[in-house]
């Protein structure tokens, strides 16, 4: 056992340190959005949902085919979940006035117009008129 | 990261270890001012597990969790301690803790000192980690925020949630990190885990002090915390780690009051596996091992105690069962038993148990150290363990087979037995020392 200290122990103390230095060099967003960065297509969304919809608001997640550029891990569930978790205190509500869009049907949503666009991975933020 | 997140969380987690220690001089598990600090990391321990606890009724009777309620809570149960130590006619006296001659210290200074520089950096690691954990962000850690935000067990949430059957006492002890941290700072939060790390190793260290040599105790203390396995992914936001020490202490806890019979270890232990019932759905399983173990191997005369600690973590597991009910959520026990599953699962759990690239060593050497205790060492102590690692081990398997959702596979998106598995690399941590120990003394009980 005493071997097995003498051999765990510096690996485990270094990458401890390597992983300090790795999170040190981090920069705010990605700390914040951590698992995120493997689930999301694109930072971006989040971030701006985050800015833009209230604290005390709702939001809906719709979900589209899956892009060829986005991660495996970016499936219906996990890009729900991800955002439910990021983005409390805001609730999730199926006819909520914003929508967390993933290259989904617009026409689900009549009347609904994006307040925020990425084309390129078919990401948009879009808002039900009041 | 802010400087006052760090402060406002030291000082929660001070509190919790205020509170543990007036609980434990309650029940009058030291008098003297060394042993309290040989105690110290129990508890710490003792105190986050009976907040946790107390939190999961209140939130179930429909009290608001806020910054004033965990305060008053946290005032409550360390008055009742004084309280009642008071009653029982507690004191506290100079004195301090016995460490033995010059090599003993020796050792002790170095076991102490490379815990100390390896939690130091992980602590450097964890302050700026980023959460990345699926089931810390899928749940864990999302209940937590609800409780923050919405001051309760909010429904909306709690039901549709990914594992909705598992207890509360994981995103209260979150919930509450945020409070003192002054908001939902999801990256200084890894600190809040780094906190029960370090009270586990100080629990474990200072109760196994005064019944183990040295050089037994630090080997199986720091090897459970460098193996491959674990390392900064103690650190996790989920309960698996949690549950893991809480029911290694308590398992240790009552290994030494098979010994000496003391009431206040009996008691702390119930504590701590009422908690670990109120951690994860495993959780009684777990508790109900250890404390079938205990009644295996006790005198009869120590059953009526036993009961009444049973009957203790029984009630405290109540409260959420009943609102799962309440909610219709299922329980979560394993639908069925395909006995099919039977040799894969068991293989499975034998792989991963001894898995040297996971855990190195450790659990070999601690079956090892069973045997030489059944041998040479003190049999009721070395059957106690036996029965306890026997049943966990059965419980893995039982989760394997009976749910057939999970393959069987030790890739941790499949199947959780390499997390499960967690609870008995703990075990075999804090239960070599005392195994080892016996056979040292040859016989001698621990």
């Amino acid at each position: 056992m005493v071997v097995a200290v003498v051999w765990l122990y510096p690996k485990a103390f270094a990458q401890a340190n390597r992983t300090a230095r790795a999170n040190v060099q981090l920069d705010n967003v990605d700390r914040q959005l951590g698992g995120g960065n493997s689930v999301l297509p694109d930072q971006a969304i989040a971030i701006e949902a985050r800015g833009r919809i209230p604290t005390h608001g709702t939001f809906a997640v719709a979900v589209g085919p899956r892009q060829p550029e986005w991660s495996v891990l970016a499936d219906p569930g996990s890009l729900e979940n991800y955002m439910r978790y990021f983005l409390l205190p805001r609730r999730i509500n199926p006819s909520a006035p914003w929508i967390l869009c993933f290259a989904c049907d617009r026409s689900a949503f009549p009347g609904a117009q994006p307040v925020w666009e990425d084309s390129a991975e078919g990401l948009a933020i879009l808002r039900r008129p009041p | 990261m802010t400087w006052r997140a760090l402060a406002g969380l030291t000082a929660l987690n001070l509190a919790y270890a205020i509170v543990g220690l007036s609980l434990l001089w309650g029940l009058l598990a030291f008098r003297t001012w060394g042993a309290l600090l040989r105690l110290a990391g129990l508890g710490y321990l003792v105190g986050l597990a009976a907040f946790g606890v107390l939190w999961t009724a209140l939130l179930v009777a429909g009290v608001p969790f806020g910054g004033v309620g965990i305060v008053v809570s946290l005032v409550v149960l360390a008055a009742a301690g004084v309280v009642f130590g008071r009653f029982r006619g507690a004191r506290l006296e100079r004195g301090l803790p016995r460490i033995g001659g010059t090599p003993i210290v020796l050792v002790s200074a170095a076991g102490i000192a490379l815990a100390g520089l390896f939690l130091e950096a992980v602590f450097r690691a964890a302050r700026l980690l980023s959460l990345q954990e699926y089931d810390a962000w899928a749940f864990w850690v999302p209940k937590g925020k609800a409780i923050y935000f919405f001051d309760g067990l909010d429904a909306r949430l709690f039901t549709t949630a990914p594992n909705a059957s598992y207890p509360p006492l994981q995103p209260i002890l979150d919930a509450a990190a945020f409070h003192a941290m002054g908001g939902a700072d999801v990256v200084t939060l890894h600190v809040q885990f780094w906190f029960v790390v370090v009270g586990a190793v100080g629990a474990a260290a200072g109760l196994l002090h005064p019944r183990t040599p040295p050089w037994l105790l630090w080997p199986p203390l720091l090897l459970v915390l460098v193996v491959p396995r674990f390392g900064e992914r103690l650190l996790a936001p989920q309960g698996d780690v949690l549950l893991d020490v809480l029911v290694a202490v308590a398992a240790l806890l009552l290994a030494l009051w098979l010994g000496d019979a003391a009431g206040w270890r009996l008691a702390a232990a119930a504590v701590l596996l009422a908690a670990g019932a109120n951690t994860k759905r495993e959780g009684i399983l777990f508790a109900a091992c250890v404390l079938a173990a205990a009644f295996v191997v006790s005198r009869p005369r120590l059953w009526p105690q036993l009961v009444a600690a049973s009957l203790a973590v029984g009630l405290a597991v109540l409260p959420w069962r009943i609102w799962t009910a309440r909610h219709e959520i299922s329980s979560g026990t394993p639908p069925s038993f395909d006995t099919g599953r039977l040799a894969g699962a068991f293989r499975l759990s034998f792989d991963v148990l001894y898995s040297n690239a996971r855990w190195s060593v450790l659990p070999l050497v601690a079956t090892v150290a069973l045997a030489a205790a059944v041998v040479w060492g003190d049999r009721r102590l070395a059957t106690y363990i036996g029965f306890v690692a026997v049943g966990l081990f059965a419980g893995g398997v039982w989760s394997t087979v009976g749910f057939p959702d999970l393959a069987i596979t030790a890739d941790e998106s499949g199947n959780p037995i390499v997390r499960y598995t967690g609870s008995m690399v703990f075990l075999a941590a804090v239960a070599a020392p005392l195994l080892l120990s016996s056979v040292w003394r040859k016989g001698d009980k621990p």
